[in-house]
């Protein structure tokens, strides 16, 4: 039961509000939108401004024509007084209003550009990170990098900094004028604003353990339904209806419960913040209506008062908010910058060499006592040598573990040797810029992927060299040409999510369409084992043959057709070469290989 | 709207607390109310006394309104917001078990994420209307009326003045509320799409690299971030003009109080405090107007949200349990088909035409034929996720339908094609299977008899790892082993196998066919099967086309016999497979041997 309803307790670790070293690299990505944000400061400032003014013709109104008219008979003159106030405040409320517009649209446009370019230069750079990097996390934390992190800063960029900044200048400045206005009254709100600032403060800690708690709750809650949905099937066949609805019931309980703190606390936070605000107005009142009687204080010097009190509750009662807005936008920089600290161990030689073969000639491969550990003190691979003449097909066969894929890896450099040599055409392929190394290759891997968008835009990817007519070229040879067709829009149809279009027989067809279409010098191909029907099978034969034909390939095969077409066979186990030769000098050699093949023959048969 | 008043029975549930927290909004607007009027009253008397008496007769009364707003207050919100959760989570276990009866065409037909987004997002919307948002409607409409009332006897004109920008506001506000909601769709929408695009990039990796489209992919995983910059740029402008709207129309209203106030008081026609009040009232009355403007806007979505949630508790479920008393025990096993035909609600063509084959207790039947034929179907309807269109099935002579499903599924032990687990204990997931409660001797015994002893042993915290991403990962030879143990768990009198083989390799397939055989002894077991290796010992095989009627029947060598799919797909197979398969599997002992 533990599983449906524990949280992860990651989440609810809690980070510093503010770290210079993390804001300085942050402004960084602020330094190419300095004008942006300028722009969002002074909206900001002359809004202040704006407020501040509007407080002065209230005071001047009353204390002028209002004052004024109260003992005079002719109230002529003072009507028009107050018409004059009422109309600058009316061009004032103008000004504002325009002003308003532009403080949440540029605000806005300011922190998504910063947030633009940071998301695109993290994704970038996760491009370029090792293949390592991405098979020991889970694609699911990498996301959260780009989406999640990246919205956290959006939030500091657009109601963090310079909001916060903003409001602390105008708690400053409002308590400041307030002192202009009346000493005494003046210093009863600064000994009771403490109060306000303590009761923001105080709320704050708990409030984001409680909003932190109820999310992790309602994720596990939404897992859970999701499993539950995923799995109905066997839900329903066992009859297991009442266990599963028990466990999301607890899973409910749970999330209720944290749910119920946080209103508690939310519940308690708005009265408490309206108690302090009363004491501080109460404060005020009494020590505003002791002045006016003692005539030290006007009605209007009274009404500005009150107005600038009410100015200041708004950043101060926000000041709890802003700070946990800090505090999870600097923990989601940090989790950023990690990724970019980290840079990739395989990368361009410093002085690229160029592969000797042109483009259009199969060059030459070869692993010359390769050695190679995923983790310390495994070897996967003990010393492997082979080669790959031009032309020639090279094929692996051997138990799970054996190291065939790794092969591939080093190849094509998802990884690098410990030790030995890969070499294409005599040069290390640690030489060679990885593209201009890459960009020779064709590619089949067992499961291969299809992205989102259309058909076309799988198979060709974007790549130079790939024209129209050489994709109908691949598709012909790939026996792919009617997988195409058969959809509504051919080539442009759009591919649904994971490929789900397609069978597993014909995605293969599709990556070996693609791997053709740029007419690559090498090819590796890792074949898929899942059965198909004989019609695709004969077809995956054929598409195959071609693939391979007048190019350096190696394959990890499985199929029995490209086995016995390949010009020398590897037979691998446990990191090491065990056999090798053609088909026929393998049969010869009366070895492992032709025991098997006597067996299988037989049991065939 | 009649159906936001149906669900809002469900918040009736909680009467006491929730009418108790419905009392403290009216008074606690009271109150606040109370503290304008001490004020004004204090400001107009501030002239003429200076009694220390008096003063403290104010301040006293105004502590008394502020604690008893503040009290009640705090009652008000944690009354009625902790309802609202409790019919949210009412609503939700509802919803909940309603789904897990339902027949598996429906799961079949409806998109996941559409139907976690009525248990999330449409209770969610419900919610909020039927509990914050009642809430602050009726604060608002205690408060408005007893503030303009209050203004109206001190000054009928400046409050008639002053209605006028609110109206405009609430105009304003209605019209940009679609146009708000469109750009936060869109926003939500973009950021749905930067999150594919990373994972499929991720996912994709190897692909991305192997032919170097680092920078495409960049190029195009820019272009998502942009569009989702630009959406959110246009709803930033959308929220400006939205908050300029609500606070230039706050800043009438003081324009307003200014000049139709300012000339009374000119006149000497209304007092300061009152002016005061006019303020401070104003103040007090706009936001419990906006917030009526955001429930009026959410209103919309929250009838559409509740009439989602009513269609699904609505849904009816054709299958239900039949009339016959027989309990698993009484069943033998033996299973009949008789001309079943059956269309998938989305589907155009049968899936299957005139199916029929029987199978004795104790026997086993393999179902094969090409990707599409309706293997799955076919097993499907034995166990009654769907029903079947026309023709019968019938187990040990009774048909299926006239079963109490308890009876008829009791009798099965099912291994799903996508050998699917909880992430809970590993002996959890095989508990799972059983009707009863287990012992951990028994559940030791089924880990023993699908040979995961000793891959279970290394489990870090043996059988009660948890399975899954946040626990141990099993192979997918390992989770179909699990997934029979679980079908054993129920001691089932059937056991069905759906295509659970294909994904794995041959040597995995070899010792799972092992431990099928000594599982499957004494029960009747369907299996259908991708690789005809798998079916090969079977009792009996039926062969389907590829549009689902039969295309011959009979045991593996009959089936060799005769030529067609079976023969030629035989043939392929063995000729594809078996050496790769046999290398594989015998290099290691060999090896193992020689070492």
């Amino acid at each position: 039961m533990s599983d449906v309803t524990e949280v992860d307790q990651s989440e609810l670790v809690a980070t510093k509000a503010w770290d210079t070293s993390l804001f300085k690299r942050l402004l960084e990505f602020v330094r190419p939108h300095k004008r942006l944000f300028a722009a969002s400061f002074t909206v900001l400032m002359l809004l202040f401004a704006g407020e501040l003014l509007g407080t002065w013709i209230w005071r001047g109104a009353i204390d002028g024509p209002v004052a004024g008219a109260a003992d005079a008979e002719d109230k002529g003159p003072y009507v028009s007084a107050l018409l004059g106030w009422v109309f600058a405040y009316l061009g004032l409320v103008v000004f504002m209003t325009v002003l308003r517009y532009f403080e949440t649209a540029t605000l806005t446009r300011t922190g998504q550009a910063v947030v633009h370019d940071l998301r695109s230069r993290v994704f970038r750079h996760l491009q370029r990170l090792d293949l390592k990097f991405f098979d020991g996390r889970p694609t699911g934390a990498l996301v959260t990098r780009v989406t999640t992190d990246i919205e956290n800063l959006s939030e500091m960029f657009t109601s963090g900094v310079i909001v916060l900044l903003f409001d602390l200048i105008k708690v400053v400045v409002v308590l400041g004028i307030l002192f202009t206005i009346n000493v005494k009254l003046a210093l009863i709100t600064l000994l009771t604003t403490p109060l306000l600032i303590g009761v923001s403060l105080a709320f704050r800690g708990g409030a984001r353990r409680a909003h932190r708690e109820v999310r992790a709750r309602l994720a596990k809650l939404n897992g859970y339904l999701q499993e539950v949905l995923n799995g109905i099937r066997v839900v329903q066949v066992f009859r297991r209806e009442e266990r599963v609805a028990g466990r999301f019931g607890a899973a409910l309980d749970k999330y209720f419960k944290a749910n119920k703190r946080t209103i508690f606390l939310f519940a308690l936070f708005f009265p408490a913040m309206s108690l302090a605000v009363y004491v501080i107005q109460g404060a005020a009142l009494w020590a505003g209506v002791v002045a006016i009687t003692g005539k030290s204080l006007s009605y209007g010097e009274f009404v500005q008062f009150w107005l600038l009190l009410n100015m200041l509750v708004r950043p101060i009662r926000e000041l709890g908010e802003r700070y946990n807005i800090l505090q999870s936008a600097f923990a989601s920089a940090e989790r950023i910058f990690q990724i970019l600290d980290t840079h990739a161990e395989v990368a361009d030689p410093a002085r690229p060499v160029a592969i000797p073969a042109a483009s259009g000639t199969p060059p030459h491969l070869r692993f010359e006592d390769v050695r190679f550990q995923y983790v310390d003190d495994t070897p996967v691979l003990k010393g492997v040598s082979f080669d790959v003449p031009p032309g020639k097909t090279v094929a692996v066969v051997g138990a799970t573990g054996a190291g065939k894929s790794t092969l591939v890896n080093l190849l094509l450099r998802y990884y690098d040797v410990n030790a030995g040599h890969v070499s294409i055409d005599g040069v290390d392929v640690r030489e060679v810029e990885l593209e201009a190394l890459r960009e020779r290759f064709g590619l089949v891997l067992q499961e291969d992927f299809l992205f989102a968008g259309t058909v076309r835009e799988n198979l060709v990817m974007d790549r130079e060299g790939v024209t129209d007519e050489s994709l109908q070229r691949a598709l012909d040879a790939a026996q792919a040409r009617d997988l195409a067709e058969r959809l509504e829009g051919g080539l442009d149809a759009e591919v649904a999510e994971r490929g789900a279009t397609f069978s597993t027989g014909e995605r293969q067809l599709l990556a070996i369409a693609r791997a053709l279409a740029a007419e690559p010098d090498v090819v590796v191909l890792d074949e898929a084992t899942a059965a198909v029907d004989s019609a695709t099978e004969h077809r995956i034969e054929r598409a195959t043959r071609e693939l391979l034909q007048g190019r350096s390939a190696l394959v990890i095969a499985h199929r029995l057709s490209t086995i016995r077409d390949a010009d020398e066979i590897l037979v691998m186990a446990r990191g090491e070469i065990h056999e090798r030769g053609t088909h026929d000098e393998l049969l010869a050699k009366g070895g492992l290989y032709a025991k098997l093949h006597a067996l299988q023959f037989e049991e065939a048969a | 709207m009649s159906i936001l008043v149906r669900f809002f029975r469900r918040f009736l549930r909680y009467r006491s607390p929730l009418f108790l927290g419905l009392l403290c909004i009216p008074l606690a607007q009271l109150a606040d109310v109370g503290i304008t009027i001490l004020v004004g009253n204090a400001l107009d008397r501030a002239k003429d006394a200076s009694d220390a008496a008096w003063m403290r007769h104010v301040l006293t009364w105004m502590a008394v309104y502020a604690v008893g707003h503040c009290v009640l207050r705090f009652y008000q919100r944690w009354l009625i917001v902790v309802v609202s959760r409790r019919v949210e989570i009412d609503m939700k276990r509802e919803l909940f078990a309603k789904l897990s009866s339902l027949p598996f065409a429906f799961h079949d037909r409806s998109r996941s994420g559409d139907v976690v987004s009525r248990l999330t997002s449409d209770v969610e919307a419900v919610r909020m209307t039927l509990g914050p948002g009642l809430m602050y409607t009726l604060g608002a409409i205690v408060i408005v009326p007893i503030s303009l009332a209050i203004l109206f006897t001190i000054q009928p004109t400046l409050t008639l003045a002053m209605i006028l920008p609110m109206l405009g506001m609430g105009v304003t506000m209605k019209m940009l509320s679609g146009r708000l909601h469109r750009f936060s769709v869109a926003v939500q929408e973009s950021i749905a799409s930067i999150s594919h695009r990373a994972q499929e990039n991720f996912g994709g990796i190897r692909v991305v690299k192997g032919y170097a489209r680092e920078e495409q992919q960049a190029g195009l995983f820019e272009a998502t971030s942009r569009v989702n910059r630009d959406n959110q740029v246009a709803l930033g402008r959308a929220r400006g003009l939205t908050h300029a709207a609500v606070n230039g129309s706050f800043d009438l209203t003081f324009a307003v109080i200014l000049l139709v106030g300012g000339l009374a008081a000119v006149d000497r026609t209304l007092p300061v405090g009152d002016l005061f009040k006019f303020i401070d009232l104003t103040i007090k009355v706009f936001w419990p107007l906006i917030a009526i403007g955001w429930v009026l806007g959410m209103l919309p979505r929250a009838v559409a949200s509740a009439e989602r949630i009513q269609e699904l508790l609505d849904e009816e479920n054709p299958i239900q349990d039949g009339d016959s008393d027989l309990a698993p025990a009484d069943m033998r096993g033996g299973l009949e088909l008789r001309g079943v035909s059956f269309t998938y609600d989305r589907g155009t063509a049968p899936a299957l035409r005139d199916v029929s084959v029987s199978v004795e207790p104790g026997q086993t039947l393999g179902i094969v034929g090409p990707t599409g034929a309706g293997k799955s179907t076919l097993l499907n309807l034995v166990g009654r996720l769907f029903q079947a269109e026309s023709g019968a099935i019938l187990l040990d002579g009774t048909p299926i339908e006239d079963l109490r499903l308890s009876t008829l599924r009791g009798t099965l032990g099912y291994v799903p094609q996508d050998s699917f687990l909880f992430s809970e204990r590993y002996d959890d997931n095989i508990r799972f299977g059983a009707d009863g409660e287990l012992t951990d001797g028994e559940v030791d015994a089924l880990i023993e008899r699908v040979a995961m002893k000793d891959e279970v042993a290394e489990f870090p915290d043996g059988s009660a790892t948890v399975v899954g991403e946040r626990g141990v990962s099993l192979s997918g030879g390992q989770r179909q082993r699990t997934c029979i143990a679980r079908a054993l768990a129920r001691d089932p009198k059937i056991l069905v196998l759906d295509d659970c083989l294909s994904a794995v390799d041959t040597e995995t397939e070899r010792e799972l066919l092992g431990s099928l055989r000594t599982a499957g002894e004494g029960r009747t077991v369907l299996v259908s099967a991708h690789r005809l290796s798998t079916v090969k010992e079977a009792d009996r095989i039926v062969v389907l086309t590829a549009d689902g009627a039969v295309e011959a029947t009979g045991t593996h060598a009959e089936l060799l016999e005769r030529p067609g799919w079976y023969a030629e797909t035989w043939e392929q197979q063995q000729r594809t497979e078996s050496l790769a398969a046999a290398v594989e599997s015998k290099i290691s002992t060999e090896m193992g041997g020689a070492a």
